[in-house]
């Protein structure tokens, strides 16, 4: 255990693993009671534009992801908002358009390569330390927010009319869960990739929601199944040389069946 | 003394949804202390009006007026607190404990990054010490039963502080004894707290005798002024298509 982190390159693994686990499974639980599970699949196809975009003009992935994830995530939010019977409609059009835009693009690149599989499958090896201090800066102001106004979301997130007649302006959180959702997510497609981070932002939750418990003790819950998911995951991802971001998500799903099961009515 | 201004004024309002007209000149006024009922046939616009009263839907013309201020303009949405029509059939498996559902009353009102202050557990505890479900605090909502759903959900209304309660058919699969206890308890509300109650329903028996006024919406809007005038009021219905025999039994009984 201890000899894997002999390597910088595991070190920063690890921190930035944290940081998503951390990031991924807050956000999931507002997320996954709001009901918006499919955004987060939608929103990491739509960072891999970004990413696209970065190969094609050279500049940090990272970046440009943030930059086409939160056009996305405010254009579909937008939509949603005019077209409310066709809102898992609008998230399916923009979760194939993103791709195959990305495709495309990546194509006019000339780099379908190891690095675009990075970006889609999670690579601990391509974490550098400036990723690490993005993501920590950046995730840390997300998870700020989230928890300044963790009261306005869950009373959204339970009964949106409700918390519109009381005074709490669904329509500008609603935008705002939407922002803090598309920063995690371009954040995290380093470690666990485009195509796998929607399962670690909502399955921690659900494996929590099966212990049938209020929600604060359901969030907890939920970090810590997160938590013991990238722990865990990204240990065997290094010990067996398996693609990291798809042990995590295996773990994460053991986790949920052995939640599903000790706690089966 | 300051004159008091109506809790809702509404002028002329009008809705069409697909050319098809839903309210039509509808006129009311609603003033401080005042309980109310609302009642008419489904489908007869009484949810479309509540929803029109408190923002969430708009109306093609007229005017809506809460505590004086135009409706665009309106701020102190902590004045009105709303019970609506499925507070009995909220989503069973969400994660929320009594205390955290009554607490979200106190959303508009808490303190930076969502702390809750002393002030906020005192009206919580109020609340739930009101409406009886403080025993039930720590239980998940999902598994408690209707009648005790409900009830939290008042309490929720409740812990905001409001002046107005408006509810909407709040006793949509709750038992009898339970129905009674509740009707007891808005009687107080409105009596000894001093709150306007707005009361959706479709059976008016029931509070006949605690009511002041009573409106039916069929599309258009009538108010009857003294409901204990069984003739007047049952000619009204009668016009509006409205089932007045439950009126009739409960006074002649």
């Amino acid at each position: 255990m201890i000899e894997m982190f002999q390597y910088e390159f595991m070190q920063r693994a690890f921190l930035a693993g944290i940081i998503i686990a951390v990031l991924a499974s807050v956000s999931g639980s507002f997320i996954v009671l709001r009901q918006y599970s499919m955004m987060t699949e939608t929103l990491a196809h739509s960072a891999l534009v970004g990413v696209a975009v970065g190969l094609l003009v050279g500049s940090s992935p990272l970046w440009t992801a943030v930059v086409v994830a939160l056009i996305s995530a405010w254009t579909i939010e937008y939509l949603r908002s005019f077209y409310q019977l066709y809102s898992d409609a609008i998230l399916a059009i923009f979760l194939s358009g993103s791709l195959a835009l990305a495709v495309i693009i990546v194509s006019l690149a000339g780099a379908f390569n190891s690095s675009l599989f990075s970006y889609l499958f999670g690579s601990i090896l391509s974490v550098s330390t400036e990723d690490v201090l993005t993501m920590l800066i950046f995730g840390g102001i997300a998870l700020m927010v989230l928890l300044a106004f963790y009261k306005e979301f869950y009373f959204i997130a339970f009964d949106e009319e409700v918390a519109q007649t009381s005074g709490v302006r669904v329509k500008a959180f609603n935008f705002l869960l939407v922002t803090i959702v598309a920063v995690i997510i371009a954040l995290s497609i380093r470690v666990v990739g485009t195509l796998l981070i929607g399962a670690l932002m909502v399955i921690p939750t659900v494996a929590a929601l099966q212990y049938r418990q209020g929600f604060a003790k359901t969030i907890w819950l939920a970090l810590g199944f997160s938590l013991l998911s990238v722990i865990v995951g990204m240990t065997s991802s290094y010990y067996f040389s398996l693609p990291s971001g798809a042990t995590i998500v295996m773990t994460v799903l053991i986790v949920f069946i052995v939640s599903l099961v000790i706690n089966r009515r | 003394m300051t004159f008091d201004v109506p809790v809702f004024d509404v002028k002329n309002l009008m809705l069409t949804i697909n050319e098809q007209t839903i309210l039509e000149n509808i006129s009311l006024q609603i003033n401080k202390c005042e309980y109310t009922a609302l009642i008419g046939p489904n489908g007869g616009g009484k949810t479309t009006l509540i929803r029109l009263l408190l923002g969430l839907q708009k109306a093609d013309s007229g005017e809506i007026r809460l505590f004086g201020v135009v409706q665009k303009d309106f701020q102190q949405w902590d004045k009105i607190g709303f019970v609506p029509q499925r507070a009995a059939q909220v989503d069973l498996n969400f994660p929320a404990t009594v205390l955290e559902v009554v607490m979200m009353g106190r959303t508009a009102k808490r303190g930076f990054f969502g702390r809750e202050r002393e002030e906020d557990r005192q009206a919580v505890e109020e609340a739930m010490q009101k409406m009886d479900v403080v025993h039930l605090k720590a239980k998940l909502i999902g598994t408690l039963s209707g009648g005790q759903r409900q009830r939290v959900m008042i309490a929720r209304a409740l812990a905001s502080k409001p002046e107005v309660l408006i509810l909407d058919e709040p006793n949509t699969g709750v038992d009898i004894v339970s129905q009674q206890r509740f009707y007891t308890l808005l009687r107080e509300l409105n009596q000894e707290e001093k709150l306007t109650i707005l009361f959706i329903t479709h059976d008016i028996g029931v509070i006949a005798d605690d009511i002041g006024r009573l409106f039916t919406v069929n599309r258009s809007l009538l108010t009857c002024n003294d409901p204990k005038e069984a003739m007047s009021c049952s000619e009204m219905s009668n016009l509006y298509g409205i089932d007045a025999h439950l009126l009739h039994n409960h006074h002649h009984h």
